[in-house]
């Protein structure tokens, strides 16, 4: 099984797709309290950092039963 | 209407229309429909320890509260989208009471109203085209000084042809899709470090297309034919998200 089709990185990947869709686009609310900017980027810092550690287990169970 | 309690903030998902008997069926008991007629905001109570100011910005690091709560989200504009036209709003749109709500559409009621207009029928499909394979170099076994240099500027040469000519596939297909599309729009192609795929993003794209896209998903499955070393993956139907200011085209 490719990295790329094991299911728990296929969720990754539909994770970011959400992500990105939910927090970089839509209507922005200029109202009482709105996500700032620095709120995103940490969101991405700390989604990057997970699924490095997502990819590098991925790789090491390659040709393992899953 | 009780007043909203304390430690209680309102989320809003969406802004919908018209309103009808399908929408507050969706919209259901725990969320509110406020407005009416040509348009309303659907939104819902959440707990202030959770999305207050502060606390929002470290839920975020979290990722297992990050996935519920944008899943949350998703499935509720998701429900809306079934039945209505949908203007969604951006994760975190968050007001301190049901009147800032009433407030916030009440000032941009003649702008939702037209996007609503503009968005009618119509949905979201992601698409994301991928380089399946790198371009392999050839082998470089025994070669002396010289012809080593020579390997590397013909390298760099076949490099730079081979970008170029794939720069004029993605423009291509961008077009193709364009033109069964109502609107698209190109964003920029994930870091490999973030999809978290082996893979090559080359191209990150959204297009608005009606409910029904039959004429749309034909151009995608002829352009996969076209191009055997590139993966086309479509996603959604999503809410419009991108368009909720239709670019120009």
């Amino acid at each position: 099984m490719s990295v790329a089709e094991s299911p728990s990185l296929r969720e990754q990947v539909t994770l970011i797709e959400l992500v990105d869709r939910v927090l970089s686009t839509g209507v922005v609310l200029t109202g009482d309290l709105t996500l700032a900017v620095a709120d995103v980027d940490l969101v991405y810092v700390g989604l990057r950092v997970l699924l490095a550690s997502v990819a590098t287990l991925e790789s090491g169970q390659e040709g393992t039963t899953p | 209407m009780t007043a909203t309690a304390a430690g209680t903030l309102w989320y809003a998902y969406a802004v919908v229309g018209p309103v009808d008997d399908d929408v507050r069926a969706a919209v259901g008991g725990e969320l509110e429909l406020i407005g009416s007629g040509e348009a309303a905001v659907v939104a819902g109570p959440v707990d202030e320890s959770e999305f207050g100011e502060g606390a929002l910005g470290a839920r975020l690091n979290d990722r297992d509260w990050l996935e519920q709560a944008v899943q949350a989200h998703e499935r509720i504009v998701q429900r809306l989208l079934a039945v209505a036209t949908v203007v969604p709003l951006r994760f975190g749109s968050i007001h301190r009471d049901r009147q800032g709500v009433e407030q916030f559409l009440d000032s941009r009621r003649p702008e939702f109203a037209a996007a609503l207009a503009r968005l009618r029928g119509r949905v979201e499909l992601g698409m994301k085209v991928w380089l399946e394979q790198e371009p392999e170099a050839p082998p470089s076994r025994g070669a002396t000084g010289r012809e080593y240099l020579e390997r590397q500027r013909a390298e760099r040469d076949r490099r730079a042809g081979a970008t170029a000519a794939l720069e004029d596939r993605l423009r291509a297909i961008h077009e193709r899709l364009l033109a069964a599309a109502d609107a698209g729009v190109l964003n920029r192609p994930q870091a490999r470090e973030l999809s978290g795929d082996p893979r090559r993003m080359l191209m990150n794209a959204a297009y608005l297309v009606p409910t029904e896209h039959d004429v749309f998903l034909a151009e995608v499955e002829h352009l996969r034919r076209e191009h055997p070393q590139l993966a086309l993956d479509v996603t959604g139907p999503w809410a419009p998200y991108n368009f909720t200011e239709l670019p120009e085209r």
